[in-house]
């Protein structure tokens, strides 16, 4: 169907536009020439992403069957690279650079991630038209893909870049129960992975348990870790309904809340536009991953399907975690919104995505 | 089955986030604004000056003067350093004196810091100027209450001084905030309302590191309203120069009105080391035994004595116990039940005109009992007594009048002819105002009217002594006021009136003495009398606390009157 095609392309495209004149609103006041050109690059960023989506959707979804372990071992390789030559900003090292371009790798990862468990979870044997998966004792069925998991998401967390994999983390969960594999062995995996959560404490580093401790009371620290928060929901509440406006948000353009273009983007967007203009964007959102569940549905491979599938929840859940960390519902992580907030990996990993999205749909007829 | 499960849940993870938004954006909204804009909102307030007080030809008995005060924006750590640095050259105190100055009057990052008070304006000018480089300077014009005539009327003024906190639970909902300046008794305190300014003040937007961006707005300071008095600053300076140096109250009111003159008190104190935050001296007059703060014209009540007196006379004469023919034989003392009680001296057979000339108590004793207790505390009420006079002032206390029944309820004891006879000379449980005792003179200068004292003309232009309460009528027969003026007049005009010192003035005057007894200590001189005789133009009640006896009010009187003759004001 061309229809869905054009769907996604006008969603994801006007969350972009409304993304980038939140940047610009964000950064036009700031001083120094790098600020200037922060919305420009996104501008670029983004006609070079409905590029890549153009070009995605017209790649058979089939070919990323094949590329999986190519993808899955580059994911990995770039990982582990950044270890190596690693940019460290924001005292994390997540970036590689290249030339003028900051490539974050756990962006690449997702995808990956979400290729791989979808091609693992729809293999099929040779003497059965059933799925595999469904017969997959608990080795093969939960401690196998959550070893793959596992690998890229180790690499991650070191980074430190625990916001991501949580997010990997989440992703493998929600995806295992979309497969035939037995609930039994999806709870016991589950309760592997919660029990021993209050052991994982001493593993955290001091500013992830700050976070943490914050989350829980803003109040505790509110110069320091607490800060970032409280000024994100002062950024949303002074609002109201209506809004301050484009350009007259005072939270975002008087430099009172930090990472104001990137990660609480949704912040400085609610501040400007208000309860209407921030309800309506989850709007948008919805209706782009509403698409993605309608796609997945009707798609009858189960390679596709699930594809399909993993792609809307690692929208829906980078969605979900960023908006709620910036209404001060979680505690605060590096995602990004994905379209909206400035940053080159996530908008292409985020474009690819839909392009794939919208090839599934395309495709799924000649099935 | 598994599918429609994740459908719901991100269903419901949206309308969460939604209901999220709502949350902090409507619901909570308004809080959330107001934090936004103490985030980024600054506002340096700048006062008006405070209304002045001026006297009934204009003359002003307070107003306000300009000082300069010096603060910075705290934030701006690096500014700081050359702030202070640059400001200690120019103001000549050390860079620790204005460090010192900042801990100490630091309030929060979003408040501005005052440095140093009441600079010079040559000072302010080289400070301002700075200001191009160090926008984090501010000098802000401060009024400050300034009383030209220093001391004069500081009880009817009161003073101005930071709020308290009892003022501030009080007076939250009518706008004052802490660290406003609030009057603090007298016309200061009773008006505040009207004399009080309004702040005005800059807004200005700064950012994150309370750098300023831009000027949101200028509301300019409203003046209080000025409060013009009937007091006539003419008058009330020669009060309080024949005042000074004792300790008591002189009112001098319109016998016909009840407008005041002039209200002093003694010893007094300077309304300016309030204004100017003086705290040694401020706390040496909280401390003083004499309460220097006090009204003693209105907050203090002392037993009236003889001049207690009128209002037996008046009782008598109303209720026909006694009338001009009525003698009674007094030989120094008169037996009541067992007691004996004494007169001051031996005056014979004496009637009602020469009791008062003489004040002969014996006269009085008789006269009371035969009036009773009860009919004479009704006449004193009558009179204005045991209730404040409703004067504009605060702290008025209404004074106090016993009465058998008053004992019998409230003390358990019995009345006792005894106590009426103390009753009707003023001695005893009787208290009263210097204020209250010159109305009573007033009701026989006017043939019989009560009047309201009042000492406010007019409040921002415009005259409210029409609100004032009319004369209130008191039902005595003319005659019989006419009889006791007639006293009175002969108290100072007859040879052997104990206010005869008072003969030799200019004008004719007439009035009553009083020695109440006071003990331990000297006792009460009391005189109030009124003039010209004739068409009286002034009532006037000379009290001296502690003062020896009435004869001594007597002289300070007639050094007031002689004053006011030779400065023509009568």
């Amino acid at each position: 169907m061309k229809n869905s095609f054009f769907i996604i392309l006008i969603i994801a495209f006007l969350i972009c536009l409304l993304g980038v004149l939140s940047i610009y609103s964000s950064t036009y006041q700031k001083e120094g020439g790098l600020w200037q050109t922060v919305f420009h690059r996104q501008i670029l960023w983004i006609i070079f992403g409905l590029l890549l989506f153009s070009i995605v959707s017209n790649i058979s979804y089939r070919r990323f069957w094949d590329w999986t372990y190519f993808l899955y071992i580059t994911a990995l390789f770039f990982l582990l690279l950044v270890f190596l030559l690693g940019a460290v900003r924001l005292g994390a090292q997540r970036w590689l650079k290249a030339g003028w371009f900051n490539f974050q790798p756990s962006e690449l990862a997702k995808l990956a991630m979400a290729i791989f468990l979808a091609r693992y979870f729809s293999r099929k044997s040779s003497d059965d038209i059933d799925l595999s998966c469904s017969k997959f004792g608990i080795f093969s069925a939960v401690i196998l893909p959550f070893f793959f998991t596992a690998l890229p998401l180790s690499l991650i967390i070191d980074q430190p870049d625990l916001g991501s994999g949580v997010l990997l983390l989440l992703l493998f969960i929600s995806m295992l129960y979309l497969t035939r594999v037995r609930l039994k062995y999806i709870i016991i995996l589950l309760a592997g992975i919660i029990l021993p959560l209050p052991f994982m404490w001493h593993f955290l580093r001091d500013y992830q348990k700050d976070r943490l401790l914050v989350f829980l009371n803003p109040n505790v620290d509110p110069l320091g870790a607490g800060y970032t928060v409280i000024q994100s929901k002062i950024a949303i509440g002074s609002g109201g309904l209506f809004g301050k406006g484009w350009l007259a948000g005072t939270q975002s353009q008087l430099h009172f809340l930090p990472e104001s273009h990137t990660d609480f983007i949704f912040a400085t967007f609610c501040e400007e536009w208000g309860f209407i203009g921030g309800a309506g964007l989850l709007f948008l959102y919805f209706l782009l991953i509403r698409q993605g569940f309608l796609i997945a549905q009707r798609t009858q491979d189960s390679f596709g399907k699930l594809l399909a599938f993993g792609i809307t929840l690692m929208l829906s859940i980078q969605v979900a975690v960023n908006v709620a960390m910036n209404l001060g519902l979680a505690p605060v992580v590096g995602i990004p919104l994905p379209l909206m907030s400035y940053g080159g990996s996530s908008l292409f990993i985020t474009f690819i995505a839909l392009g794939i999205l919208a090839n599934i749909d395309k495709t799924r007829a000649v099935f | 089955m598994r599918i429609r499960v994740v459908t719901w849940l991100v269903t419901g993870m949206f309308l969460l986030l939604i209901f999220g938004l709502l949350n902090l954006e409507v619901i909570h909204g308004r809080a959330y604004r107001d934090l936004g804009n103490k985030n980024c909102i600054r506002l340096v307030s700048q006062d008006g000056s405070r209304g002045r007080i001026i006297d009934c030809r204009g003359s002003v008995i307070a107003d306000s003067k300009l000082s300069y005060d010096f603060m910075i924006l705290p934030q701006d750590q690096s500014q700081q350093e050359k702030i202070i640095s640059s400001a200690s050259r120019i103001l000549h105190k050390s860079v620790k004196d204005l460090k010192n100055a900042f801990k100490n009057n630091y309030i929060s990052s979003s408040m501005p810091v005052t440095l140093a008070r009441n600079i010079s304006i040559k000072e302010a000018i080289a400070l301002d100027e700075l200001k191009v480089d160090l926008p984090a300077i501010i000098v802000q014009l401060n009024p400050v209450r300034h009383y030209p005539h220093a001391k004069l009327a500081c009880h009817v003024l009161g003073y101005v001084s930071e709020i308290d906190r009892w003022r501030l639970t009080k007076l939250e909902d009518y706008g004052y905030k802490t660290k406003d300046i609030v009057g603090f008794g007298g016309i200061e305190e009773r008006y505040d309302y009207y004399l009080r300014q309004e702040e005005g003040g800059t807004s200005f937007e700064v950012d994150h590191r309370g750098k300023f961006i831009r000027t949101l707005g200028f509301r300019p300071p409203l003046n209080g309203k000025d409060i013009q008095l009937t007091l006539d600053i003419k008058i009330q300076k020669i009060a309080e120069n024949y005042l000074s140096g004792r300790k008591g109250s002189v009112v001098i009111m319109d016998p016909y009105t009840g407008e005041i003159f002039a209200m002093a008190s003694a010893p007094g104190f300077s309304p300016s080391v309030f204004a100017e935050k003086n705290n040694s001296a401020i706390s040496s007059l909280f401390n003083n035994s004499n309460s220097p703060l006090m009204n003693r014209s209105i907050s203090g009540a002392y037993a009236p004595g003889s001049v207690f007196k009128l209002v037996v006379a008046a009782a008598a004469l109303e209720n026909k116990k006694i009338n001009l023919n009525t003698s009674f034989l007094c030989q120094g003392a008169t037996l009541v039940g067992r007691r004996k009680f004494k007169c001051w001296s031996t005056h014979g057979q004496q009637n009602l005109l020469e009791a008062i000339t003489h004040s002969c108590d014996v006269f009085f004793y008789k006269t009371g009992l035969l009036v009773g207790a009860q009919v004479l505390h009704d006449y004193a009420l009558k009179f204005g007594f045991s209730r404040t006079t409703s004067f504009e002032l605060p702290y008025e206390v209404p004074g106090f009048i016993p009465s058998p029944l008053w004992r019998k309820i409230n003390k358990f004891k019995n009345w006792f002819d005894g106590d009426t006879a103390n009753l009707s000379i003023g001695q005893g449980e009787v208290l009263t105002t210097p204020l209250q005792i010159t109305r009573l003179t007033a009701v026989f200068a006017n043939g019989g009217y009560l009047v309201r004292p009042y000492i406010v003309k007019t409040i921002d232009g415009r005259d409210v002594s029409a609100y004032q309460r009319k004369p209130e009528k008191l039902n005595l027969k003319k005659a019989n006021v006419e009889h006791i003026r007639e006293g009175l007049e002969k108290v100072v005009n007859d040879p052997t009136g104990t206010a005869s010192v008072l003969s030799g003035l200019a004008v004719s005057v007439a009035g009553k003495t009083g020695t109440a007894q006071a003990p331990p200590g000297h006792s009460h001189g009391w005189f109030t009398g009124f003039f010209p005789l004739k068409n009286p133009k002034y009532v006037i009640c000379v009290f001296l606390e502690r003062g020896g006896s009435g004869y001594v009010s007597c002289v300070v009187t007639k050094q007031i009157i002689q004053e006011m003759i030779n400065q023509g004001l009568i």
